[in-house]
């Protein structure tokens, strides 16, 4: 799936934040507590020395008894083998807590009265369990903190640094090279965005220019072969009036009055599309699709009788429609046309006149034609035979400029084409 | 009767002078405006051919001042423009056909008889062919005074034949005639077929003379036997 650029800016801060956090904890956990053991060592070291400098000089032997029993964290024991200052921890049971509290032990070998005696000295430590508790809590503070910071910073940013890019996103996405309007971008005081509302603006012109002068070349194309056209067609009638054509002669005239024939019509579909691009053909009227099918009927119920085709209309319910009607009968003519075109002899032809939606389908050949061109222009099923190629195209385009949907599928040995209205 | 016809194209020129002048035309051909603004003020057409993309002007000017000089000339315009602006324009200002190049010489004739039969409309709307006669006002057929019942297509399609007596018909100018607007969408012209079966079925059903030829391959011709 597709991301917001600010999300996935976000995303990268989160990840890097939870990973600094990950890292950081344990590291902040052991040197926090490497501290914290050093500065109890070191007072319980500096209550030792304190202990030894003031209280032991004048401390005599009865008074040891009366030092422990109100001493809790501070005693003197009589066993004094030991050698040297050892600091260690342990835990002892609370009786008032009843739990295990961790303790900071420190056992010294002291001399009182030239007695040698053992002074143990505790201080009771944080629970680890709070200290991680703690370390968390803050940690976790810190970066949503730090989070939610981002995300308005990044968002606030980003709106407003983006936003011309925003902009020029908008115009093109509206654009369409048939279109006469064109995109009209904002300059900003980025470098860069003006630099891409430059390049898109150039690549757009280029492209307009481009369209236009084949828009143009086709038409003019097609409108300048009329002429000769004209002629050829003349000279081909002429010759065909002398006395002295032979058979051989007559086939050769036939070939060519066929292609002549052949010409024309592709020359006047390609005028139609290209009229269709240049927006003649603009003005709607409602027409009734019923109507507009029964117009066609008389015609291709004649054409069809030659190729011994039934024809079969259904209209459950006439349904109107809004569009252009000279362009409405082309489409309805080559929908027939199409369906009798590339039918089989004695097949048929049934069209459904239904809400919103109107289908040919047509007996033919017994596989599903390629979707992928079918639509293309000069698209053929088979090169060989007369059609110009381009009444599929001619359909599309009709409905592309109402915004109607064509569809083709084959089921039931039936070709069908179908537009939604 | 007497054409003028006004079309800078030579060859097109050439070929229409020669299919309409063995009808029994008098033909005038000119290839610019000025020349043909001349002929108009100093003769009278039945009809004038006009193409509307001439070297030293617009077509329409010269149909404006045929107008202006309240001439009678039927006015047939023939033109590649097909847009159905230029056609409304020229019917607007006053012309009476419009035929879209390239076209076929039969039809081109066929409409030059139905009009300079509209324009001399004075009770001149029947055509005989020996024992055939058609009115084009009420569109009945009579053989040997017989009245025979034949579709509008099929009447249609007679005149179209007896117009162009003695010329070879191809097979795709008869659908084109036969189908008018639609004509440019059919590549199969096997109809023409079925249709002129019909028609010879009829009159030879009515006793007339077979006059229909096919022509080999090509299409067919009417003619007298």
């Amino acid at each position: 799936m597709n991301k917001k650029l600010l999300h996935k800016t976000l995303r990268a801060y989160l990840i890097y934040s939870l990973l600094i956090l990950i890292i950081a904890a344990p590291v902040f956990y052991y040197v926090t507590q490497k501290l914290y053991l050093q500065e109890a060592d070191d007072t319980l070291l500096l209550h030792k020395k304190e202990f030894t400098t003031f209280a032991a000089p004048s401390m005599n032997e009865t008074e040891i008894n009366d030092w422990n029993k109100f001493n809790r964290n501070r005693k003197i024991g009589t066993i004094g083998n030991l050698q040297k200052d050892t600091v260690y921890s342990t835990a002892y049971f609370d009786t008032l807590d009843a739990e295990l509290e961790p303790y900071r032990e420190l056992q010294a070998p002291i001399i009182i009265k030239g007695k040698a005696y053992t002074y143990t000295s505790r201080i009771n430590l944080v629970e680890n369990e709070d200290i991680i508790k703690s370390i968390g809590l803050l940690f976790l503070v810190i970066i949503s903190t730090l989070l939610i910071g981002l995300f308005f910073i990044a968002k606030k940013l980003s709106l407003s640094l983006w936003k011309p890019f925003y902009k020029t996103l908008e115009q093109i996405e509206y654009f369409q090279i048939d279109d006469t309007r064109q995109p009209v971008f904002l300059n900003s005081d980025t470098e860069e965005f003006n630099r891409l509302n430059d390049s898109i603006k150039k690549l757009i012109e280029k492209n307009t220019a481009i369209y236009k002068t084949q828009k143009e070349f086709i038409e003019n194309a097609a409108h300048e072969l009329q002429t000769p056209l004209a002629v050829f067609q003349a000279t081909v009638d002429t010759l065909m009036q002398r006395a002295d054509v032979t058979k051989e002669q007559l086939a050769i005239l036939d070939s060519l009055n066929e292609n002549v024939s052949r010409l024309n019509r592709l020359n006047k579909n390609l005028l139609l599309l290209s009229k269709m691009e240049n927006d003649i053909y603009s003005d709607k009227k409602t027409i009734s699709l019923t109507a507009a099918v029964k117009k066609n009927l008389d015609f291709f119920t004649e054409q069809a009788k030659a190729k011994n085709l039934l024809i079969r209309i259904e209209s459950n319910e006439d349904f109107e429609i809004k569009s252009n009607p000279v362009l409405t009968d082309v489409l309805i003519s080559n929908l027939f046309l199409n369906s009798l075109k590339h039918n089989i002899e004695g097949g048929q032809i049934h069209v459904v006149i239904e809400r919103c939606k109107l289908t040919f389908s047509n007996t033919g050949q017994s596989i599903p034609l390629n979707t992928n061109t079918l639509f293309n222009r000069f698209s053929k099923a088979n090169p060989s035979e007369q059609g110009t190629g381009l009444g599929l195209s001619l359909i599309k385009k009709i409905a592309n400029i109402n915004n109607w949907i064509v569809t083709y599928n084959y089921e039931n040995n039936l070709h069908s084409f179908s537009i939604s209205f | 009767m007497k054409l003028l016809l006004i079309e800078d194209e030579k060859e097109l020129a050439v070929s229409i002078k020669k299919y309409l002048t063995d009808k029994n035309f008098i033909i005038e051909w000119v290839n610019n405006k000025k020349d043909a603004i001349d002929k108009i003020s100093i003769y009278e057409y039945d009809c004038i051919l006009l193409d509307l993309m001439l070297p030293d002007g617009n077509g329409f000017d010269i149909l404006k001042e045929v107008k202006d000089q309240k001439k009678t000339d039927g006015i047939i315009i023939i033109s590649a423009k097909e847009t159905l602006e230029t056609r409304i324009e020229g019917f607007e200002i006053g012309a009476d056909d419009y035929i879209t190049k390239p076209f076929h010489l039969s039809e081109l004739l066929v409409r030059v008889q139905a009009l300079i039969r509209r324009k001399n409309f004075n009770g001149n709307n029947f055509i005989a062919f020996n024992e055939i006669q058609i009115d084009t006002l009420s569109k009945t057929v009579k053989v040997n005074s017989q009245k025979i019942d034949f579709t509008k297509k099929e009447i249609d399609l007679l005149l179209y034949l007896i117009g162009n007596e003695n010329r070879v018909l191809s097979k795709s100018a008869i659908a084109e005639h036969l189908s008018g607007d639609m004509a440019d969408m059919l590549d199969n012209h096997d109809f023409v077929y079925a249709h002129i079966k019909n028609l010879k079925r009829k009159l030879n059903d009515a006793g007339c003379g077979d006059y229909i030829k096919s022509v080999y391959g090509l299409g067919y011709k009417w003619k007298n036997e």
